[in-house]
């Protein structure tokens, strides 16, 4: 087995303690920076699909997520200023009134593998705070709302309307949350709609190609 | 019958005279719980965790966890002296209104297990734990449970319910939190002793969970728990009501992700939505009604909304069982 196939096992398996050494041994042995991260995205991606399929559950993806953490971690010095394998920036917020944050957490971990960085507003993120939050930072790609409440959807839609009414032209923005449907998202104007974290990684990146 | 002969009927899997509305059949209490796991006005719980009113409920302060590694959870978490919290003072209070035989007495029991263990961690390092250290996780749970029992016997003699309703969500809206395999062997065996607990007093054991929980209704009955409550139709709720019918109760049933549990809902809609829950489940004999109706000000029964009446109202005409 390849050094590379090797850390994406690790990462698939969430052995987050191993991935480190792994990855080293994987630089040692010649392997790129780059492929290294690809092949760890490339991990996430295939877990990301096992939990939108049911096959897996919220803690086996978390500690995939952990453990791909741990592998960036080592990467991270060799890496420093490039950006060619960056999506973009993506900024998240549970939305106003909604201090609700384990969806949101999740959906961030899933983005951030398929290869964004991400800044991360917290919760009851006011409408504005969004736009700020995007103009503050560099090239933002993606905005990200959630909200899992009914009695938040308005501020859900509030968020969006304040996001496209900028001058934010560039971002797209993708919603999600337990009530949230297709419909809705489209409704209130949304780029996009994920049901769960590990489609809204796969959406995250259609979305900004 | 009354609400209450009608429940027992229920219970004892016969035949209901009426489709009972959660809001009508019980009296809940609330305060015993209110002081030994979440206060009901929000602040410090007697296990050290903080809690924030919400329009939707009390929740654990977000990002103020009280520790990270499930291994060190003895030295950071200790049980109250259950003695010095005045269980028996607030039972008196609560059940001063009370004209026995009329309602069902429900106690209510909040943060089960996982919730506790979410409240002290926060959701990412609990669900982490119970894969990469379920051992640390089945001794906590194990001293929980014992802290949980404890409590439960004290409500059982303070308020001599008919019912104990213990709160534990367990899932999200498209499935449960973790694998079935998880939940049945970290999480199960201190469950099912906090259920055994409660049975074993003659008390009926109900059990919260909301989301598609359904891969474990089945493991609810067979530890004796004689509802679900809090079912929402993201589950084959039919095919549970067919599958448990004389051995399980469930309270449910509303669409309350739906555009009938939204703030701007129409009388109309939620009157819409009763009748429909009547039709698709009344007929099993073992449905209960559990409303969900929000507003801006939090959910409807303990806030009050002019949309209640109404739809109690179009109830009674959609209640009775041929």
């Amino acid at each position: 087995m390849s050094k590379i196939t090797e850390v994406k096992e690790l990462v698939e398996a969430g052995k987050s303690k191993k991935v480190g050494a792994a990855v080293q041994e994987a630089l040692d042995a010649g392997g790129q920076p780059a492929d290294i991260l690809q092949a760890m995205v490339d991990s996430m991606s295939v877990v990301g699909d096992k939990f939108s399929a049911g096959e897996i559950f919220v803690p086996e993806m978390l500690i995939a997520a952990k453990a791909m953490s741990k592998g960036v971690d080592v990467l991270r010095p060799l890496m420093a200023g490039d950006n060619s394998a960056s999506l973009g920036t993506c900024v998240i917020g549970t939305v106003a009134g909604d201090l609700h944050d384990i969806g949101k957490n999740l959906v961030s971990m899933m983005i951030e593998s398929a290869g964004f960085t991400m800044v991360d507003l917290g919760v009851d993120v006011p409408a504005e705070k969004f736009v700020e939050a995007a103009r503050e930072n560099d090239n933002v790609t993606l905005i990200a709302c959630s909200g899992l409440l009914t009695t938040t959807m308005p501020a859900l839609k509030e968020a969006v309307a304040t996001i496209k009414a900028s001058d934010l032209s560039d971002c797209k923005v993708i919603v999600g949350g337990a009530p949230v449907t297709p419909e809705f998202a489209a409704e209130i104007g949304a780029d996009g709609y994920a049901a769960d974290a590990g489609s809204a990684a796969v959406k995250a990146k259609e979305l900004v190609k | 019958m009354n609400q209450r002969e009608n429940f027992f009927a229920m219970i004892e899997g016969k035949k209901p005279e009426f489709i009972p509305n959660m809001m009508e059949v019980y009296k809940m209490c609330v305060f015993g719980t209110g002081i030994t796991d979440s206060p009901l006005q929000g602040g410090l719980d007697p296990l050290g965790v903080n809690w924030i009113v919400t329009k939707e409920g009390a929740i654990p302060e977000p990002n103020n966890f009280m520790f990270e590694d499930i291994a060190d959870w003895k030295d950071y978490v200790k049980f109250p002296n259950i003695d010095s919290l005045g269980i028996e003072a607030a039972a008196k209070i609560e059940m001063a209104d009370v004209t026995p035989g009329e309602q069902v007495v429900n106690v209510f029991s909040v943060c089960g297990l996982f919730e506790r263990l979410a409240a002290f961690m926060g959701f990412e390092n609990a669900l982490c734990s119970l894969v990469e250290d379920p051992e640390s996780c089945q001794e906590f749970f194990d001293a929980f449970a014992d802290y949980k029992i404890a409590c439960h016997h004290r409500f059982i003699d303070a308020y001599q319910p008919d019912m104990l309703t213990y709160f534990d969500d367990l899932a999200t809206a498209n499935g449960l939190f973790m694998s079935p395999k998880v939940y049945r062997e970290v999480i199960k065996p201190a469950h099912q002793r906090i259920i055994e607990a409660v049975t074993s007093r003659g008390v009926i054991f109900a059990q919260h969970t909301c989301g598609k929980c359904e891969e474990i209704v089945g493991d609810y009955v067979e530890m004796g728990a004689k509802m679900w409550s809090s079912a929402q139709i993201s589950n084959d709720l039919e095919g549970i009501m067919e599958k448990y019918k004389g051995r399980l109760i469930v309270e449910g049933g509303w669409d309350s992700s739906g555009p009938v549990s939204y703030n701007d809902a129409s009388t109309e809609a939620v009157i819409d939505e009763a009748v429909r829950c009547a039709k698709q489940y009344g007929k099993y004999g073992n449905f209960i009604l559990m409303p969900v109706l929000m507003n801006e000000n939090g959910n409807s029964m303990l806030v009050g909304d002019p949309r209640l009446a109404p739809m109690l109202e179009a109830w009674h005409g959609v209640e009775k069982l041929a």
